[in-house]
C-alpha cells in the first residue's frame, strides 16, 4: 500500500515535471516523452511564430491587475515560457503603438502563447495515457 | 518576408495549421493533409471575410 501510494506521488511529480518543461520551452515535453518529431515540429512552429511577432513590432504586456484585459493578454504572452522572459529582460517586445504591423505582431505573441498551452495540455494527456 | 495584411495573414495561418494538425494527429501523412486543409480554409475563410465586409464598410 505505502509503494502505491510513493508510484502515484512520483508519478504526479513526474507529470508535474513534464508540464514545466513543455510550458517553459515549447515541445520539450513531447521530446522528454521520445514524441520526437511533434516536439520538433512545435519547438521550431512556436518560436519562429514568437520571433515573428517581436520582428513585427508587437508588445510583450505587462500583468497589470487594474487593466484585466492588459492582465489577460499578458497570461496569454507568458504561455510561451522562458522565451517570454529572456526577451523581456533583452529589452524586446516593448511594441510601437504606430508601427503598421503593430496588432499582427500582438496576435502573433498572444496566440504563440495559447497554442503554447494547448501544447501543454497535450503532454499532460500524454503522461495520462489518453493519448 | 512580407509585411502585406494578405501576407501576414497567411503566415499566421501557416504557423496556426502547423501546431493544429500536429497537435491533432499523429501519423505524419495525416498531419500534412490535415494541416493542408486547415491552411486551406484559414486563407480562404480569411478572403471570403474580407470580401464580405467590404460591402459593409464601418
Amino acid at each position: 500500500m505505502r509503494a502505491t501510494t510513493a508510484d502515484r506521488e512520483q508519478s504526479a511529480i513526474y507529470t508535474y515535471l513534464i508540464c514545466l518543461a513543455a510550458w517553459a520551452i515549447p515541445g520539450a515535453g513531447h521530446l522528454l516523452l521520445g514524441r520526437i518529431q511533434k516536439g520538433i515540429t512545435f519547438l521550431v512552429a512556436l518560436t519562429l511564430m514568437f520571433l515573428c511577432g517581436l520582428w513585427l513590432e508587437g508588445r510583450l504586456f505587462p500583468l497589470e491587475i487594474r487593466q484585466p484585459l492588459v492582465a489577460l493578454a499578458a497570461l496569454a504572452d507568458m504561455g510561451i515560457g522562458v522565451m517570454f522572459f529572456v526577451a523581456r529582460g533583452a529589452g524586446a517586445g516593448a511594441g510601437r503603438v504606430v508601427a503598421l504591423t503593430y496588432e499582427y505582431g500582438n496576435a502573433f505573441l498572444i496566440v504563440a502563447g495559447l497554442l503554447n498551452m494547448l501544447v501543454v495540455l497535450d503532454a499532460f494527456d500524454i503522461t495520462q495515457g489518453r493519448k | 518576408m512580407t509585411t502585406s495584411h494578405v501576407g501576414l495573414m497567411i503566415v499566421f495561418a501557416l504557423f496556426v495549421s502547423i501546431v493544429f494538425a500536429t497537435l491533432m494527429r499523429d501519423d505524419p501523412k495525416q498531419q500534412l493533409r490535415f494541416g493542408a486543409q486547415l491552411f486551406a480554409a484559414f486563407v480562404l475563410g480569411g478572403i471570403a471575410l474580407g470580401w464580405i465586409l467590404y460591402f459593409f464598410p464601418l
